[in-house]
């Protein structure tokens, strides 16, 4: 109950209903208001009509061919002054709700009908003019005048039937007002029914999606209403989670595939060994093997931090100025070991390439960007030259590394950046090797705003420039 | 018995052949799914270890290719453990399947029933007259006094006992016991069944001349 109280298209519904009758309410009351100002007019001009039909029959009465009419003032005088029998015919006009009285200035009758009700007030004698006003008294309407001369009239009417019309009038519109309010309150119930129904919808589909079935979207197929925008809104936040889920669900399989096997070499290896005594050389090679595998796992662990933490960072990263061939040159001193195991000559060409950036990130993107250059440069061919540059072009900072190795196939130059994907697919199970590195070094410079690109034909080596914004 | 190992980490590759081999398995190995593929084909082995990511062609891949014509036993061994994707291997044909990383002793179990399996066996003791070969402890009793063998000799008993009543060719035999790179003095099987008999009685092993040896 206390949720249905509490569901919008209830509380709509209060509302809607609350409002509703207040209008057809205030609506009823102001018809009946008028109807009633406009019956009561209607009655006054009848009044007037028949009052002034009666002076009229009173100034013409007994008037000779060519006389003129008894001019309004001396009507009293001529009312004192004769009986007076009204001709039929006006005399029918007061006989049925209409009555009326003419009196003297002390209230004595002069003239009236019989029908009149007891209850009479004439107004009284004014200093000077007329006096005249419509009064309503029970169930009768008056108009009543008074003037100086003393002179005061009453013309009133029976109005009982024009009330009951009125109190029927009434009535029909409040039962009117009251089946407009119920076809009001249904057409709302619908109207809301439909305006909640897209959110209906929208929280039916969020809770499926929330219970796990990331991959459902909102219906957006209505018109470009606020809702359908809000439902577009919910489904690119919704996307932006199941891209951000899927990519969490693939890296955390792949790296605990990738570290299951390490793992695999370990156990078994150790179990295979301590089933038995064995000789010194063969303790030795176990040894051997397992400190290249938890070497392997060592890397790898590292190569994930680096990157969760290059993934966090984000643009909030601590931004100093720094020259990227200043980085470069301390990446060079730290790789020569390796260039010089693998006997490959680092050609550079390092021009200034200021920019304002983290440094260490950098640094190891650098770091990753040769050690893979390296890597995939066939050790010890005489003429193995590796080409590392840097310069500014405008407001970007270029780095290139170039290599002369086997390439990259085409099929591959996609993929390479994505994390453990490994073109050559042959595990080289040696150290420093996790098939992350290209990853982390487009993390960082996306981090900085800028691209990692890579151009490469097979047998003929590869290219890869970073392309960050130069600092100002 | 002689089995073939699909692993691409040449670490695992190694560990898992030396821990075959120290079981008395003959064992080769394969460091992509081509070449496994090309190993696996003639059926000469008695049970597939494959790992599924593999270079060239992935350990579904190679089970595709195989399951047609070869019903070597497959267990698969790899870092995926998803339910899906253990159900896929199984689908397209592995018999077993374990996820690394592994206990040895599980797998080495794993495959002495993948094997006794496919050959009608339903227990690891098999009973042959008076004697009793234990294929779990890799122990022989004959009237209930344990029978010291090398382990040339238990393989050798071993799978006549598995094929038992079967008539075993010499060829067969020198492709189920001995793996490729195996070419010893000691792969003498004469040698081998004479000692056998010795140990174990004269009657236990059927000569056929000319075509192989039977346990019947």
């Amino acid at each position: 109950m206390s949720s249905l109280l509490h569901s919008i298209r209830w509380r709509i519904q209060v509302w809607h209903g609350i409002i509703l009758l207040v209008a057809i309410g205030a609506f009823c009351v102001t018809a009946y208001h008028f109807a009633w100002d406009h019956q009561m007019r209607r009655l006054d001009r009848e009044l007037r009509d028949v009052e002034r039909l009666l002076i009229r029959t009173l100034m013409e009465y007994g008037r000779k061919p060519g006389e003129a009419p008894v001019p309004p003032d001396q009507l009293t005088q001529s009312l004192r002054a004769h009986e007076i029998t009204l001709p039929p015919a006006v005399a029918a006009q007061f006989t049925g709700v209409n009555y009326y009285t003419l009196r003297d200035a002390d209230g004595t009758p002069l003239l009236q009908s019989t029908n009149l009700p007891a209850d009479i007030t004439q107004l009284p004698v004014p200093k000077d003019g007329v006096t005249e006003e419509f009064r309503s008294i029970g169930n009768r309407r008056e108009s009543l005048r008074a003037n100086a001369r003393g002179f005061s009239s009453v013309f009133g009417r029976d109005i009982s039937r024009e009330i009951s019309d009125m109190h029927n009038l009434g009535w029909l519109l409040a039962a009117s007002g009251l089946g407009v309010w119920v076809f009001g309150l249904l057409g709302g119930w619908w109207l809301a029914g439909r305006a909640i129904k897209p959110i209906d919808n929208i929280s039916r589909t969020a809770s499926r999606i929330a219970e796990g079935n990331l991959a459902e979207r909102i219906d957006t197929s209505g018109n470009d209403s606020e809702l359908d925008q809000l439902a577009h809104l919910l489904n690119q936040t919704f996307e932006r989670l199941n891209n951000s889920f899927e990519r969490q669900r693939r890296f955390s399989a792949d790296a605990s595939h990738e570290l299951r096997t390490p793992v695999a070499v370990l156990i078994a290896e150790t179990q295979r060994v301590l089933k038995r005594e064995r000789t010194t050389d063969e303790y030795k090679d176990t040894l051997l093997t397992c400190q290249n595998n938890a070497e392997r796992m060592r890397h790898l662990i590292e190569a994930l931090l680096t990157l969760s933490r290059q993934e966090a960072a984000g643009n909030q990263t601590e931004h100093q100025p720094c020259d990227l061939a200043d980085i470069l040159r301390d990446t060079l001193v730290q790789v020569q070991p390796l260039a010089t195991e693998r006997a490959i000559r680092i050609e550079t060409d390092l021009q200034p390439a200021p920019i304002h950036g983290d440094a260490a990130a950098l640094s190891v993107l650098t770091a990753n960007l040769v050690r893979n250059a390296l890597q995939h440069q066939p050790a010890g061919a005489p003429d193995a030259l590796m080409r590392v540059t840097t310069r500014r072009e405008g407001d970007r900072v270029i780095v290139s590394v170039t290599d002369h190795g086997p390439g990259i196939a085409a099929e591959d130059l996609p993929h390479i950046f994505e994390r453990f994907y490994r073109a050559d697919k042959a595990r080289t199970g040696g150290t420093g090797h996790t098939g992350l590195g290209l990853a982390i070094a487009q993390t960082i410079a996306q981090n900085h705003g800028g691209t990692i690109t890579v151009t490469s034909t097979p047998g003929n080596g590869a290219n890869f420039t970073v392309n960050l914004p130069a600092s100002t | 018995m002689r089995i073939l190992v699909i692993e691409d980490d040449p670490d695992l590759q190694r560990t898992l052949a030396a821990t075959l081999r120290e079981e008395n398995y003959a064992v080769d190995t394969a460091s992509d799914g081509v070449e496994g593929l090309r190993k696996a084909l003639p059926a000469t082995y008695d049970a597939i270890v494959l790992d599924v990511m593999l270079p060239r062609l992935d350990g579904w891949g190679v089970l595709e290719a195989l399951r047609p014509t070869v019903a070597t036993p497959v267990l698969m061994l790899t870092a995926r453990d998803t339910v899906p994707d253990r159900i896929k291997g199984l689908n397209l044909g592995a018999d077993d399947y374990l996820t690394k990383p592994f206990d040895i002793d599980e797998l080495l179990a794993r495959l002495r029933a993948l094997i006794r399996r496919t050959t009608g066996q339903t227990s690891s003791i098999i009973t042959i007259g008076n004697i009793a070969i234990d294929t779990a402890a890799r122990r022989v009793t004959a009237n209930d006094n344990e029978t010291s063998l090398t382990p040339r000799e238990y393989t050798l008993l071993e799978y006549l006992a598995l094929h038992r009543g079967e008539l075993v060719t010499r060829a067969t035999l020198y492709e189920h016991l001995y793996d490729e790179d195996d070419d010893s003095l000691s792969n003498l099987l004469d040698v081998h069944v004479s000692n056998l008999r010795k140990k174990l009685g004269h009657e236990l092993i059927t000569t056929r001349r000319g075509h192989g040896y039977s346990i019947e």
